[in-house]
């Protein structure tokens, strides 16, 4: 097929360097939130738990519970509480123990109830 | 708003006089149990008329709820019909396509049609010891296994294929029945996957809801999501803004585009082209990541809201990444074209016909490579479609290589739309004030509402009733995949050999968690 | 290896963490840079094996990895599992585990297989570890195939886990 020869080569080299290099695609991924401890009142709290349709926020007393496992990163909570949610950024997020991706977030702010 | 193809003097079937003002695209009417049989044969005559699906809902008596596509009126017609006893006419008697559903009415509900014709498992599994929710009543005897039609003797063997197939497929069981080369029946199971969509829906907000109906067919998140919006904000009298719609058109286009660029993928793969395979996944892979960049997300999940959209899309990376996108399809298309022993493959390969295309109520590409021009995009246009006017491509052989012509000429047609919709402005901002808070809004219980959208698969349709608190109590979803598979038989039957399976499931491109949702 | 249980709890505690960290390390020595990948859809949307399947595409090509992906259970070393883990399905996902030789590696793949997006219900486990002994976690809705890479390293213990590591607070340095 020669055809699909010359175009082959024509391409040139699309494959990732990834994990040697960092890979700039990366960058448009949906990601999991990150907390402002600060922020969070129990009140944005248990708004958070509430509007999170996945299960993957919990709150225990002073302490929201978070399972980036069960997270689908769908931005939800950023939208909520903007003030308290901002994207985390990473992608790499494999864990060789699954309560490895279990975060305990404290809340910074005065609790509420 | 313009009518695409304007029918003005035709008759309409007299069941709808009285049914809705004219002009409203969705009409609704009550029809009594023993005017069904007539009113079903009058509108399975009407041109361009099909029964597009059948359910039921878990009422004292149960209603049944056919929705009839008047295709060339511009109309769905829902024909409600309250089930007294437990058997009502057998509406498969003069529409075939609503057997599927007729089973899955049984086994949800404990109704049959009238006869005495075994009616399938769909969603139910076989094991004892599980027992599914349903949405209503038990069947009082359980649904048949599906048996193949044929008698296997003679040469002929059967032997089951599955669930678990090739590398990063669903799961999916087979029955094949064979004389050893030649494929003389394929039937599907598929209930191992099924996950109660419908049944989770029920008591959640719409806006909640949203979140497993886009997760019940990750291809076609857009194509049901919109389709499920619709029908949300139908029973809301919510109207999404201008911007927002375009926006969904977007987004379903792009929908369209990298699933019919993971199609052809998926034939060079069947095929054994691995080099066409990687010139597709190359286009694959930017479109992709062109909807990360334009909506956040690679399978343009997150992005509808109901009320209208989550994600404005990102106009000036669409404007830059879609014809690099595209150019990468095309060069690929322009090979694989030139290709004569891959075309061989797909030629005379998955036969459907015409006419099976109709009897079995086939949708999207798989009906328009078998002659059928139905695409609601033209037939029952909303949002910014009404004004595109997108053009219908169709084929008349109904085998792969008709399905991989149709693909083509529609992923043209989709960045031929994308460009009109950034040229046009119609994607500025203002998306719309969608229904963000997810707080249910009470209104006079029953309220209900139907949508659909074109999804890559074809027509997608959702029905949602809310309650007085504006909770769901009772969601439909019908993705075209419930359609397809009904042709996918049909055309592995008979004139083809085995190892053309493969080829044929990659050129109806469907998905089993689309059926079996 | 532990043995699976139907649903009464996850079959990977942490008194097992070290066991598995051990197998890492086993399966590091032993597959070298050559390993054999299975996948297993339990109930997923599709999505997660169209991410998959890019793994093989030439944007990512992890045969350049020594990954490899195989259909023949008796070939494979690593188990990809996607989607909730569905009543209905769990005897086969057994199954399928047990057709693989050891050792053996199971990759919980996607938020559902990772107890997100569906509750544990009558139609579901709610995630994969509830049937199968899982190894190593990759979330995502779906995981992209940058996400996958990174997973399927980590479980030949080549990358190091580094989520377990970090706090989620905003500005925080780990
Ligand atoms: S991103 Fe979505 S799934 Fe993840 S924690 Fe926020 S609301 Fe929950």
């Amino acid at each position: 097929m020669p055809l699909w020869f010359v175009r082959g080569l024509r391409r040139g080299v699309v494959t990732t360097r990834y994990p040697d290099r960092s890979e700039m695609s990366a960058r448009d991924l949906p990601t999991p939130p990150a907390f402002r401890p600060g922020a969070l009142t129990g009140e944005i709290a248990d708004g958070l738990v509430a509007i999170c349709p996945s299960r993957a926020l919990t709150r225990e007393g002073g302490t929201l519970i978070f399972d980036v496992g069960a997270c689908t990163a769908c931005g939800r909570c950023g939208e909520y509480a903007p003030g308290a949610v901002t994207a985390s950024g990473e992608f790499e997020l494999a864990a060789a123990r699954r309560s490895g991706l279990v975060k305990r977030i404290g809340l910074g702010a005065e609790v509420t109830r | 708003m313009t009518a695409v193809r304007p029918h003005t003097s035709r008759r309409l079937p007299s069941v709808m006089a009285g049914a809705g003002r004219a002009g409203d695209p969705v009409a609704v009417t009550q029809l009594a149990e023993t005017d069904l049989e007539a009113v079903t044969a009058e509108l399975a005559r009407h041109p361009g008329g099909r029964l597009a699906d059948l359910f039921a809902a878990d009422t004292d008596p149960v209603i049944l709820r056919a929705v009839w596509a008047l295709d060339l009126d511009q109309r769905y017609l829902i024909i409600e019909t309250p089930v007294s006893g437990s058997r009502y006419p057998a509406l498969s008697e003069i529409a075939p396509a609503a057997f599927a559903e007729e089973c899955e009415i049984y086994e949800q509900f404990g109704i049959r049609p009238a006869g005495d014709k075994p009616l399938n498992r769909v969603a139910t599994p076989p094991q004892a010891d599980i027992e599914l929710p349903r949405l209503g009543r038990a069947p009082a005897e359980p649904p048949a296994d599906v048996h193949a039609p044929h008698v296997v003797g003679g040469h002929a063997f059967e032997f089951p294929f599955g669930p678990v197939r090739q590398v990063a497929v669903e799961s999916l069981y087979y029955g094949l029945v064979t004389s050893g080369e030649e494929l003389v029946d394929l039937y599907l199971f598929t209930w191992h996957k099924h996950r109660g969509v419908e049944w989770r829906a029920q008591g959640q907000t719409p806006q909640q809801a949203l979140f497993h109906i886009e997760r019940a067919e990750g291809l076609s998140a857009i194509g049901n999501g919109w389709a499920f919006a619709a029908a949300a904000e139908a029973a809301l009298h919510i109207e999404p803004g201008a911007a927002a719609m375009s926006g969904r058109a977007a987004a379903l286009e792009l929908e369209r585009l990298y699933n019919h660029a993971a199609a052809i993928a998926a034939l060079c793969q069947a095929c054994g082209l691995a080099v066409g395979r990687a010139a597709a996944e190359i286009a694959l892979e930017r479109f992709l990541r062109l909807n990360a960049v334009v909506f956040g997300h690679r399978y343009l999940f997150n992005v509808l809201a109901i009320g209208g959209i989550r994600t404005a899309p990102d106009l000036a990376a669409l404007r830059a990444g879609l014809p690099a996108a595209y150019g990468e399809l095309r060069r690929a298309a322009d090979a694989l074209l030139a290709t004569n022993s891959f075309l061989d493959r797909l030629e005379a390969t998955g036969i459907v016909t015409t006419e099976e295309a109709g009897r079995l109520g086939l949708v999207g590409l798989v009906a328009r490579a078998a002659g059928v021009a139905a695409d609601t995009r033209a037939d029952h246009p909303s949002g910014p479609y009404s004004g595109l006017r997108p053009a219908v491509a169709t084929q008349a052989a109904g085998d792969a290589l008709a399905r991989l012509r149709v693909m083509l000429a529609e992923a043209a047609e989709s960045v031929r739309l994308l460009e009109t919709l950034i040229g046009t402005g119609a994607l500025g901002h203002g998306a719309g004030q969608p229904e963000e808070s997810g707080t249910p809004r009470p209104g006079p219980a029953g309220r209900s509402g139907l949508g659909w959208a074109e999804s890559p698969r074809g027509e997608s349709l959702a029905w949602v009733q809310l309650d007085q608190s504006g909770r769901i109590s009772r969601a439909r979803l019908r993705p075209a995949a419930v359609r397809n598979w009904r042709g996918f038989d049909d055309a592995c039957r008979s004139q083809n050999v085995f190892t053309d399976v493969p080829i044929i499931e990659a050129s109806f491109w469907l998905t089993v968690a689309g059926t079996a949702r | 290896m532990s043995t699976t249980t139907a649903g009464g709890g996850p079959v990977t505690t942490e008194a097992e963490a070290a066991a598995a960290e051990q197998l890492r390390s086993a399966v590091a020595r032993q597959f070298g840079r050559s390993l054999h990948i299975r996948t297993l859809d339990t109930g997923s949307c599709a999505a997660c094996e169209q991410e998959i399947r890019m793994l093989a595409a030439p944007h990512y090509d992890l045969h350049r990895l020594g990954l490899f992906f195989t259909p023949a259970p008796r070939h494979a070393d690593l188990l990809l599992v996607t989607g909730p883990m569905l009543r209905a399905f769990a005897a086969a996902a057994r199954k399928t585990y047990e057709a693989m030789p050891g050792p053996k590696l199971v990759v919980a793949t996607g938020a559902c297989a990772l107890g997100g997006v569906y509750q544990p219900d009558a139609f579901s486990y709610g995630s994969a570890d509830q049937v199968l002994p899982v190894d190593v976690w990759i979330p995502g809705c779906p995981p992209s195939p940058l996400a996958l890479l990174h997973g399927l390293l980590v479980a030949v213990g080549r990358l190091a886990d580094k989520v377990s590591g970090l706090s989620f607070v905003a500005g925080a340095s780990s």
